[in-house]
């Protein structure tokens, strides 16, 4: 192990250690997950919470400005701590090994999921469903909405992917062409 | 030794030819009593008998005239010169000729010595000519041989040189034609991805303004059962 991985997994075991602590580890999880994913897609958001020309006060503003109403302030607390702590390249890693981490508490595999479009509550459930019937693994749908996947899902368990995107489509008929 | 019995030969004969004039002056003296005791003799003889024989007389006197005459000497004088020449005759023959054979002969020799010594010495220019005429035939022969070489190198060199730029030429029209056609296929496969990019954008676009919700929800009902039914 790497001393940068070394250093993720002690920044996702130590949100895990806080969210525990505040039994609210399922929320964090989602408001952390929806936040790297929004982080990955966006790279102005990117630009403005690396640039170091940009005082540290008015980046955390920029974080509580977004998660405000959307998601718990412990979960904009340890936002705040990986924006000051530099971490923010790091952020999507740390995050995901932080989903990973709990999923493994709770004996449960992370599903990324993409989709064009929202999934309600029952989608998601019949989802978990059949990946776990698929991987043979108890399994824990995180749903990120990505519209590049034009219409179907793209699901990632680990280093397992299951495609069923228009995307994916699209490409296979122009590797043909 | 020879020029000494030249000089020998000559005083003696100088000397006798000086001797002999003044034997022949002492002659003449007696010689004009000669002469008149001639005429007495030949009056005498033609005036016997009281008769005067002038005919005889004339013929007589002509006989004692020719005495005195250089073309027809008298006696004494053959006499004396006859002894004179044979005395420096054999004196000649005895010191001089001799001497004169031996010179001529030395010369002789010496002429005969240098007339060989001419013919060797045109003997050997020529044979030396003839050497100079084999070494420069030779030399001809050789610059011939080097010329022939000389054509002979320059034209395999030609030929190589030919023969390379043709090779040469022919590598790169090779190559020239490998490269249009690597450039034709390159210039294809651009085209064919952007045709393919042109036909998959559209395509988006196609299901982007198709995929209404209804087909979105269709498709994720969709991906749920298939992988559902992938039972590990």
């Amino acid at each position: 192990m790497t001393a940068e991985r070394s250093k993720v997994d002690a920044y996702a075991r130590a949100i895990l250690e806080i969210a525990r602590a505040e039994d609210r580890v399922a929320p964090v999880e989602d408001d952390l997950f929806r936040f790297a994913r929004a982080l990955e897609g966006s790279e102005p958001l990117r630009v403005a919470l690396t640039d170091p020309q940009l005082p540290l006060e008015r980046r955390l503003a920029v974080v509580d400005e977004l998660t405000a109403g959307k998601a718990l302030p412990l979960s904009a607390a340890l936002l705040g701590m990986l924006i000051g702590a530099g971490r923010v390249n790091d952020l999507g890693t740390i995050v995901d090994r932080f989903v990973e981490l709990a999923a493994a508490a709770r004996e449960r595999e992370v599903a990324e999921v993409r989709s064009a479009i929202e999934l309600d509550d029952a989608q998601v459930a019949r989802l978990a469903e059949a990946l776990g019937r698929a991987t043979g693994k108890a399994v824990e749908v995180k749903v990120v909405v990505d519209p590049s996947v034009l219409g179907g899902l793209v699901a990632r368990i680990g280093d397992t992917v299951i495609d069923g995107s228009v995307r994916h489509r699209l490409d296979q008929m122009k590797a043909q062409l | 030794m020879r020029i000494r019995s030249l000089l020998l030969a000559g005083l003696l004969a100088v000397g006798v030819v000086a001797a002999m004039p003044s034997v022949a002056h002492a002659a003449s003296g007696n010689h004009a009593e000669e002469v008149f005791e001639c005429v007495e003799e030949a009056i005498e003889a033609n005036t016997r008998g009281n008769r005067v024989d002038y005919t005889g007389f004339e013929h007589d006197l002509e006989d004692c005239k020719k005495a005195k005459s250089l073309v027809t000497p008298a006696l004494p004088e053959i006499i004396w010169g006859g002894l004179a020449f044979l005395i420096v005759l054999a004196v000649l023959m005895k010191f001089a000729f001799p001497a004169l054979k031996k010179g001529l002969k030395d010369r002789e020799d010496k002429i005969r010595d240098d007339l060989e010594s001419a013919s060797r010495a045109r003997e050997d220019a020529e044979a030396e000519a003839a050497t100079y005429r084999a070494q420069i035939g030779d030399a001809r022969s050789e610059a011939n041989v080097i010329i022939e070489d000389a054509r002979a190198d320059a034209e395999r060199i030609r030929r190589e040189v030919v023969t390379r730029a043709e090779a040469e030429a022919a590598d790169i029209r090779e190559r020239a034609q490998e490269d249009i056609r690597l450039a034709q296929e390159r210039a294809m496969s651009d085209l064919r991805a952007q045709v393919t990019d042109l036909s998959i954008g559209l395509a988006e676009r196609v299901v982007e303004r198709n995929l209404d919700r209804d087909t979105q929800v269709a498709l994720i009902e969709s991906y749920i059962n298939s992988v559902g039914n992938e039972t590990r």
